[in-house]
């Protein structure tokens, strides 16, 4: 059963759509892009399969159910702003995330943590801001999710960065688990991606594999992003 | 996970509240010491000192109170309608125990705050034998109460207490109503939170004042008891039960807005 | 040897001809065993399903081939490999040639000047 559906989902603010009758669905162990220009609705899909916001019509079902209490256990989300608490440490996280959700898995986060050389014991506005966004992706990184969603996982931090956060996902992976991840840096993560979705303006406008628009198009997914999105 | 919660929001608010009683106590004791030695004193020196310290000390007991007010209303500001509540309504919890955990250590927060202010007053003026003076000051009042008034004075002070319990809870859930109607809307959430705080300020009063100019005093007087003990009784649990039915509706104003219409920025 | 990818093939097709490479220049010795699915992904930088198919056409080419329960290994079967090789070859001198054909040489030019290029090498 897909671990992910979504059907005619739709989000108005005001009189602005955000997302227009957006349906997919995504199986068990696949590594999904989410690709769109700023303010093609990416963020807004992903906070709607947080329980975030709440739909105008459609559904999301995350293993078959609402976004809820239940979903909450089997989704590791990633934000698209830090949204640590400034006075906490590494370490409190840590002890944070290990109370609320039992598949975090507390010694592959250490391991993180000082692999990136992130003190434990200072807190996080003593930090600087690539910092905090790393210690928040291991901590997502770290629970054993059957989902993870990704809202510009490499946006802000260096490319030595990238490409941990890249091996991080890959070496992550899981059959039964999937990861959706919202970029528009299409180049650093073709490579690491199953399918993905063009969205624009709130629609989905395409919905294919990476090798299949490879083989088809002759061109790479940032090649045909480009085309695509041309201005 | 309720329990959960409210771990991690002590923790999150000890840390503020903590420091502020120590301050407190360390104003009461430098109070205590200028009313007995400073302002005793000859130097006008130390007089100066002294008045000082007891300056701070008043102050230190106003900014405790209002810091504990601040705090509760900026936790769930901050905490679920900020930033950080993308990881707080992400969590495998609902709605309903994220607010009560911060009911639950607000009202906590509220308590200890005034226990203590009560200590630190004991502080500044406790002397040898002061404690049973206390004591039976108040076993003498409430003595004249039962004597005079012919009722429980002890199950008066409970009831007190629980009218002073259930106040602060309610004042609690009428902030958080109020923010959670505010931040509702797209923009100007902090405008429309102070705005739906009066508007919510408002109706309630208007309901209470309608309550009892509406209801019909001669029934009031039949269904109160004629026997003394058993309509201040009645009156105190009226107030507390009113209140608490308030306290309700802000809860599911709350709780409704934040399932259905929860729109973080 | 570093994995590179061009923009205008499929990557399970390059995963393919780097593999096929990596056996052809010993890296992945006949007979061995291959390093797991996901340790390829990651030293690859790919995605892991990718590079299960490309294993998969490796498979079922018959220069891997899958232990039930130890893994997948390499072929052992040398002239399947040396095939390959001299297949490799066959493409790569023919790209070589294209751009020489370009560059206005003829063959005995050619010969002379590869001759020359390999003495110097030495």
């Amino acid at each position: 059963m897909a671990i992910l559906e979504c059907k005619d989902l739709s989000k108005r603010f005001g009189s602005v759509d955000a997302l227009t009758d957006v349906s997919f669905a995504v199986e068990p162990g696949r590594i999904v892009g989410l690709l769109g220009p700023n303010g093609s609705g990416k963020t807004t899909l992903i906070k709607l399969v947080n329980g975030l916001l709440t739909p105008t019509s459609g559904q999301v079902l995350i293993d078959g159910e609402a976004p809820g209490k239940r979903s909450h256990s089997l989704v590791s989300y990633l934000p698209d702003r830090n949204c640590l608490p400034q006075w906490m440490t590494a370490g409190q996280l840590l002890d944070f995330y290990r109370d609320f959700y039992p598949d975090f898995r507390e010694d592959a986060a250490r391991e993180m943590l000082s692999r990136l050389e992130i003190p434990e014991k200072r807190r996080m506005k003593q930090l600087s801001k690539g910092t905090r966004e790393k210690v928040q992706l291991i901590l997502v990184m770290s629970r054993a999710a059957r989902l993870y969603l990704l809202d510009e996982p490499i946006g802000g931090v260096d490319p030595a960065t990238r490409d941990y956060i890249l091996q991080t996902i890959i070496g992550n992976y899981n059959p039964e688990a999937s990861v959706i991840l919202s970029t528009h840096l299409i180049a650093d993560v073709e490579k690491v991606l199953d399918d993905v979705l063009f969205i624009h303006q709130g629609h989905i406008m395409l919905r294919t594999s990476v090798d299949q628009i490879r083989e088809e198009k002759g061109m790479s997914v940032d090649q045909l992003f480009r085309e695509v999105f041309k201005c | 996970m309720l329990r959960k919660l409210m771990k991690h929001e002590f923790r999150a608010t000890g840390r503020v509240m903590g420091p502020l009683f120590g301050l407190l106590l360390i104003a009461a004791i430098a109070a205590r010491f200028s009313v007995g030695v400073l302002l005793e004193s000859s130097a006008r020196f130390l007089n100066l000192l002294g008045g000082l310290f007891t300056t701070a000390f008043v102050i230190a007991i106003v900014g405790v109170c209002v810091m504990s007010l601040v705090l509760m209303i900026n936790r769930f500001r901050t905490n679920l309608l900020g930033d950080e509540g993308y990881i707080m309504f992400t969590l495998p919890a609902s709605v309903h125990q994220q607010i009560w955990s911060k009911l639950i250590v607000s009202a906590v927060w509220f308590i200890a705050t005034g226990l203590a202010v009560v200590a630190a007053g004991f502080i500044l003026v406790a002397q040898q034998g002061f404690w049973l003076e206390i004591r039976r000051g108040f076993a003498e009042i409430f003595r004249h109460l039962t004597a005079y008034y012919a009722f429980n004075g002890t199950a008066f002070l409970f009831e007190l207490l629980a009218l002073i319990f259930v106040g602060c809870c309610v004042l609690c859930l009428e902030f958080y109503a109020a923010m959670a109607i505010g931040h509702s809307f797209a923009n100007h959430k902090v405008l429309y939170s102070v705005l739906s705080f009066l508007g919510l300020q408002f109706v309630m009063q208007l309901l209470s004042g309608g309550i009892l100019v509406g209801t019909n005093y001669d029934i009031l007087v039949v269904a109160l008891p004629s026997d003394g003990v058993l309509a201040m009784h009645s009156v105190m649990l009226t107030m507390i039960v009113s209140t608490a039915v308030f306290g309700a509706v802000y809860y599911v104003i709350t709780t409704m807005l934040l399932k259905k219409r929860l729109n973080l920025e | 040897m570093q994995w590179q990818f061009s923009n205008d093939a499929p990557i399970y097709a390059q995963l393919i001809r780097g593999i096929q490479i990596r056996i052809v220049a010993g890296i992945f010795p006949t007979g061995e065993r291959l390093p797991s699915v996901r340790d390829l992904a990651a030293e690859a930088g790919v995605n892991p399903n990718t590079m299960q198919r490309a294993l998969s056409e490796l498979e079922r080419e018959g220069l891997l081939y899958s232990a039930r329960t130890t893994g997948r290994y390499v072929t052992d079967d040398v002239k399947l490999v040396n095939s390959l090789k001299r297949r490799l070859a066959e493409g790569r001198i023919g790209a070589f040639l294209q751009d020489m054909r370009e560059l206005g040489f003829e063959s005995e030019e050619l010969l002379d000047i590869l001759r020359q290029e390999l003495e110097k090498e030495e």
